[in-house]
C-alpha cells in the first residue's frame, strides 16, 4: 500500500517549474507590491485629485484587456495540461493562443496610451505619471512574457528535449503578468 | 602541463604565485589565489565607495531636488570639506569600478556562451560609470572648490550633479541585459539562473530612473520612493548576491585550470 502510493504522493507535492522561476516571481510581485503602496500613499494624499483624473481612464478598454488576459491564461495552463500528456503538438497551438492574448494586449494597451496622450493626460498629471510607470513596467513584463514563451515553444518544437519544468515556469511567468495586471486594473480602473 | 605553466606565467610567475599565496594565507584550498585576491577586492570597493556616497560626498540619501539656489549653495558650504576628501578620493579609486567589472567579466568568459558577453558587460558597466559616477565627481568638486561663483551656477551644478549621478541609472541597463542573457545561455552554471531574473529587475526599476528629469518632487524625483529608492533596494539585493556568486564561482574553478585567453 504505502508502496504504491509514495510515487503517487510525491507527484502532488512537485512544486511546478524550477525553483529560479519561482524566486522571479515571488521577487516581481514584491517590487509591484512597493509600486501598489506607494500609489495607494500618494492617493490618500491627494484623493480628489487621483478620482477626478481616474475618471478620463477608459473602463471598457480595461475590461477587455483583463478578459484578453485572463483568456491567454486559460490557453497557457491547457498548453501545459497537453505538453505534461505528451500532445506537443496541441501545447504548441495553444501556446501560441496565450500569446495572441499578449500581443493583443499590447496593442490595445498602446492605442489606450496614446489617445491618453493626444487629450492631454501626461505626466503632469500624478495620476497618469503613476499610471505610465505601472502600466509601462508591467508591458515590458508582457513583452518578457512573449519571450518566455517563445522558448516553451522552442522547447516543444524539439522532440528531444520537452520537458514538462520549462513549459510549466513558462506559464508561472504568464500567469504572473496576468495577475499583476489583474491588481492594476483594480487599483486604477475601478478603485474610486 | 604547459598550458598550466602559462597560467602561471599570466598571473606573474611562479614566485610572486608563491608570495600572492603567502600574503592570502586565507585563500582556500583549491581556488586560484589571484581571483580570490580579485573577490575579496570586489565589497572592499564597495564599502569604500558607499562610505564616500553616503558618508563623505551626501549624495545618497540624495539632497532635495525641490528647493531654491541659496538652499543648494547653503548645502555645498555645510558639507564642502567631506565633499573636497569624499570626491577626490574618489577620483583615485574610481578605476576600482573597472577591476570589479574586470572580475564579473572574468567569470563570465568561463561561461560557454562566448566572451562577447563578458567585453559587452565591462563595456556596458564603463559607459554607466561616466555619468554615473565621474560627472557627479567633476561637478560637486567644481561648486564645493569654487564657492564664489554666482549662485545661479552653483545650482546648475547641484542639479547637473545629481541628474547625472542618478538620472543615468539606465546606461547600465545593457551591461545588465548582457549579463542576464549570458547566464540563461551559460551551460557552465558559472551563476545561477535566478541571478539573471535578478539582473532583469535592475533593468526595470533603473530605466524607471529618466522619471527624475521630469519630477522636481513626488515619487519619481531623484529623491522619490520609486525612480530612487526602490531602485536602490533592487540594487543593493543585486550587489549582495553577487558578492555572495563570486565566491562561489572563484570555488568553482579548479585551480590547475588553465588561463583564460
Amino acid at each position: 500500500m504505502t508502496l504504491t502510493a509514495r510515487p503517487e504522493q510525491r507527484r502532488d507535492e512537485h512544486v511546478p517549474g524550477d525553483n529560479d522561476m519561482w524566486v522571479m516571481v515571488l521577487g516581481d510581485m514584491i517590487i509591484f507590491a512597493g509600486y501598489f503602496i506607494v500609489f495607494m500613499i500618494y492617493r490618500s494624499m491627494h484623493a480628489r485629485e487621483f478620482l477626478a483624473a481616474q475618471e478620463h481612464l477608459d473602463v471598457n478598454i480595461g475590461v477587455v484587456n483583463t478578459v484578453i488576459l485572463l483568456t491567454s491564461s486559460w490557453f497557457v495552463v491547457r498548453a501545459v495540461t497537453a505538453a505534461r500528456a505528451g500532445r506537443s503538438a496541441q501545447a504548441i497551438r495553444l501556446v501560441y493562443g496565450g500569446g495572441l492574448g499578449g500581443v493583443l494586449f499590447m496593442a490595445l494597451k498602446g492605442y489606450e496610451w496614446v489617445a491618453k496622450i493626444r487629450a492631454g493626460h501626461g505626466n503632469s498629471e500624478m495620476f497618469y505619471s503613476f499610471y505610465y510607470v505601472v502600466t509601462g513596467v508591467h508591458l515590458i513584463h508582457v513583452l518578457i512574457g512573449l519571450i518566455v514563451l517563445g522558448t516553451v515553444v522552442r522547447e516543444l518544437r524539439n522532440p528531444g528535449r520537452r520537458r514538462a519544468t520549462v513549459v510549466e515556469s513558462g506559464a508561472i511567468y504568464w500567469h504572473m503578468v496576468d495577475l499583476l495586471w489583474v491588481i492594476i486594473f483594480a487599483l486604477f480602473y475601478v478603485m474610486r | 602541463m604547459s598550458r598550466v605553466d602559462d597560467a602561471a606565467g599570466a598571473a606573474g610567475g611562479e614566485g610572486a604565485r608563491q608570495s600572492g599565496r603567502r600574503m592570502l594565507r586565507r585563500t582556500p584550498d583549491g581556488v586560484k589565489p589571484d581571483v580570490w585576491l580579485m573577490t575579496l577586492f570586489f565589497p572592499a570597493w564597495y564599502a569604500v565607495f558607499g562610505v564616500i556616497i553616503c558618508l563623505l560626498t551626501r549624495v545618497t540619501p540624495p539632497p532635495r531636488p525641490d528647493v531654491t539656489a541659496a538652499d543648494k549653495v547653503a548645502f555645498f558650504t555645510q558639507h564642502h570639506l567631506t565633499i573636497q576628501i569624499g570626491f577626490t578620493l574618489l577620483l583615485i579609486l574610481l578605476g576600482g569600478a573597472a577591476m570589479t567589472n574586470g572580475l564579473v567579466g572574468y567569470q563570465m568568459k568561463r561561461m560557454s556562451v562566448g566572451s562577447v558577453f563578458a567585453y559587452g558587460y565591462i563595456g556596458g558597466m564603463s559607459v554607466g560609470a561616466l555619468p554615473g559616477f565621474l560627472l557627479v565627481t567633476v561637478c560637486f568638486l567644481t561648486a564645493a572648490f569654487r564657492p564664489d561663483r554666482d549662485p545661479a551656477l552653483i545650482s546648475l551644478l547641484y542639479d547637473l550633479g545629481m541628474l547625472s549621478y542618478n538620472g543615468s541609472l539606465g546606461c547600465f541597463t545593457a551591461a545588465y541585459l548582457v549579463l542576464a542573457v549570458a547566464i540563461l545561455y551559460d551551460k557552465n552554471n558559472v551563476f545561477p539562473k535566478w541571478f539573471s531574473y535578478v539582473s532583469i529587475w535592475q533593468i526595470i526599476t533603473e530605466v524607471i530612473a529618466t522619471q527624475m528629469f521630469v519630477f522636481a518632487s513626488g515619487p519619481f524625483s531623484w529623491n522619490g520612493s520609486i525612480a530612487f529608492w526602490l531602485a536602490v533596494v533592487v540594487f543593493s539585493v543585486w550587489l549582495g548576491a553577487l558578492i555572495v556568486l563570486l565566491r562561489g564561482a572563484a570555488r568553482q574553478e579548479p585551480v590547475t585550470a588553465p588561463a583564460l585567453a
